[in-house]
């Protein structure tokens, strides 16, 4: 592999990582809260990419096309927090797993039946796909563009967790939802906020990914949230910063296993998940992950 | 005694009347998940054959029942054990991807009832099959025609991109790497995709190194289209030559500007339908959805054709027209059978001899470049 290939890979890398990571964020913040893995995170991702189309098909502008497709999602996370999640506060975690597996089937049957199952062509505006040359490396100005917001939104949301009051509460819920309650803070509240983010943080991703890979059909979160689930579980779930760098050493092992080995590129997705279980083996709780009984961010 | 034998009289009077029955097709299509494209256009084509034509000469209605597998081979299994053991059906249609034709193939065999595939063109899909036929050609010919078309064009150098999650691909691949070689090409490197996948830029930049004449994608449609268009930002401009699994009007949408010179093989061409068959089918195709009729729904319709027919021929011998042994019979002697996709003929294998058509896609468009016969 020459350098020109070498710097190519690693920036389609970091690329496709990025939008791992914008997805785990999602998933790392639900489960430091609610201790809920979120199954149908990756749906919401799809619904992001799904309005942002009709939004831009409909004639809007791109970026009030996203903001709709922002929006609409956030609300999409809210509303299954509200109906399906917050009923089931007290009851089993496994109850609660079970009600997000089927908010996803939820979702992805209902988007199946409404607009069909066919792939649909994603418009993006010009500037974010055109491409320039450097040398002999081709750079799609997306590469560049997705990782940069990606490190911005990181920095927004670890400045919420910090920085604010709603941070705090959102911190002090991940240790103990009782406990905060007592204290006179709205604990339903404040995990509504955690959906927002989540979820928005999600249609974003969503966004980017129908970009980079302009075709989108009503079962493109399944295998995108199994990712990102992989990357936060990598990161050490739990931790905003962990789901980060886990979505992009997913990100890189997935571009790098194909670049070195094509022959074997068709099983990229067992090279992941190995060095998945490989990590999980030396360091259970994830790379950046502590102790699972004890909230942190 | 006597009360008796009337009854076996009256009985065996209504016997012999003909009451007017329904036969039960089993159609398992994709008609959700990552190829649906493939199983919406065969329904469409299949629902004109049916319009057409959906009483038999005695009086039986033909009734369809369909079933969606979602693109998945445990589901299409499952979709013919559902069909035999509930909707009791005697014929199996579908499916369209030959990992899936490959799980039902073995359930219909064990029921001993008839299954024909309209696109399937993996040859392990009839492979020691006693029940199951197809109605399109087979990936050694597919395969062959690719390679003989882009040699006959000059190119000499192919990098071949293989699905490596489908029997479909796997197949394709072999066939045209065998004709390719033969006929004095050189293949320079072969490259897996998973279908499903959806950045394929490590590969490209693979490819990128190895400068071919031409690439070889043996895949489907979705992964077609994405993989062109990261090509083409990456400033590969080697033409792409595919099989019958690229040809969508997906693949233009999704690749725009990239797909321009997408050649591709396939069953049928509208521009090179002469037939009055064909002509007819083109026509109601037009009427119904006001838009270029496709291959895969006349492939399905050709199917359901071949299906009725051999029901007509168990009726003229005689026979019930949901026995199952006789449908099997006719619809593995099939011969010279006039359909839409071409003059159909069943060999002992259960494989469709017939020709084939290039493609390419020009503004937008697939225009019809040549057909290949056997």
């Amino acid at each position: 592999m020459n350098i020109d290939i070498f710097l190519q890979q690693l920036v389609n890398g970091a690329s496709l990582g990025s939008m791992y990571a914008l997805i785990a964020i999602g998933y790392t913040m639900v489960y430091g809260v609610l201790r809920l893995i979120n199954f149908a995170h990756g749906d919401i991702m799809m619904v992001g990419a799904f309005l942002t189309f009709f939004a831009t098909s409909a004639g809007m502008p791109f970026e009030v096309a996203v903001l709709i497709g922002i929006v609409g999602s956030a609300i999409i996370g809210i509303l299954t927090d509200k109906i399906a999640y917050k009923p089931l506060r007290e009851a089993p975690k496994i109850s609660l797993l079970i009600t997000a597996i089927g908010i996803s089937f939820f979702l992805e049957n209902l988007f199946t039946v409404l607009f069909g199952s066919t792939p649909k062509a994603f418009k993006a505006p010009e500037y974010l796909t055109k491409i320039f040359h450097l040398g002999n490396i081709y750079l799609p100005i997306s590469v560049i563009i997705i990782p940069t917001v990606t490190l911005l939104i990181l920095a927004i949301v670890l400045w919420i967790l910090y920085k604010t009051k709603y941070g705090m509460a959102i911190r002090a819920l991940a240790f103990d939802i009782q406990t905060v309650k007592l204290m006179g803070i709205d604990a339903d509240k404040i995990i509504m906020i955690v959906f927002i983010i989540g979820s928005a943080l999600a249609a974003i991703g969503g966004v980017f990914y129908a970009v980079s890979y302009p075709s989108i059909d009503p079962l493109m979160g399944i295998i995108v949230g199994l990712k990102a689930f992989a990357a936060a579980v990598l990161g050490g779930i739990g931790s905003v910063g962990g789901a980060v760098v886990g979505g992009f050493i997913l990100g890189f092992t997935e571009i790098f296993v194909v670049a070195m080995f094509p022959e074997l590129g068709g099983y990229k997705d067992a090279f992941a998940f190995f060095f998945l279980i490989l990590v999980l083996l030396f360091k259970p709780t994830g790379i950046m992950g502590q102790d699972l009984e004890r909230g942190r961010f | 005694m006597k009360k008796f034998t009337s009854m076996v009289a009256a009985a065996a009077l209504l016997g012999g009347i003909a009451y007017a029955k329904d036969v039960k097709i089993g159609v398992v299509l994709p008609l959700t998940g990552n190829i649906a494209a493939f199983g919406q256009t065969s329904k469409g084509g299949l629902d004109i054959a049916y319009e057409q034509k959906n009483t038999l000469s005695n009086g039986d209605k033909v009734k369809l029942v369909v079933v969606d597998d979602r693109g998945d081979k445990v589901e299409a299994a499952t979709a013919v054990k559902r069909l035999l053991d509930k909707d009791k059906v005697s014929v199996i249609l579908g499916e369209v991807a030959s990992s899936n034709s490959m799980a039902m193939a073995p359930v219909a065999e064990k029921a001993k009832t008839p299954m024909i595939t309209h696109a399937s063109t993996n040859p392990r899909v009839t492979k020691d099959k006693k029940y199951v036929t197809r109605a399109c050609f087979i990936d050694p010919f597919q395969g062959a025609v690719m390679a003989k078309y882009a040699l006959d064009n000059g190119l000499k150098k192919a990098v071949v991109v293989t699905d490596a999650k489908q029997d479909y691909s796997v197949g394709l691949s072999k066939a045209f790497k065998k004709a390719y070689t033969a006929g004095g090409g050189e293949i320079v490197k072969t490259v897996l995709i998973n279908s499903g996948d959806k950045d394929f830029n490590a590969q490209v930049a693979t490819i990128k190194q190895t400068n071919p004449d031409i690439i070889a994608f043996t895949g489907y449609y979705p992964e077609a289209a994405l993989m062109v268009k990261q090509a083409r930002d990456m400033g590969i401009k080697t033409p792409f030559i595919g099989a019958d699994g690229v040809g969508f009007p997906e693949l233009v949408k999704i690749a725009g500007k990239a797909a321009e010179g997408f050649m591709y093989t396939d069953h049928f061409n509208e521009a090179a339908a002469s037939s009055p068959e064909a002509k007819a089918y083109v026509e109601a195709f037009h009427k119904k959805y006001n838009k270029p009729a496709d291959s895969m729904g006349a492939l399905a319709a050709d199917a359901y054709g071949m299906i009725v027919q051999a029901m007509e021929n168990c009726i003229k011998a005689g026979k019930a027209s949901d026995d199952k042994e006789c449908i099997n019979t006719n619809l593995r002697g099939t011969k010279g059978y006039k359909g839409i996709t071409g003059v159909i003929t069943i060999d002992e294998n259960g494989n469709a001899v017939k020709s084939a058509v290039v493609n390419a896609v020009k503004d937008g468009k697939f225009v019809y470049k040549t057909t290949v016969n056997p």
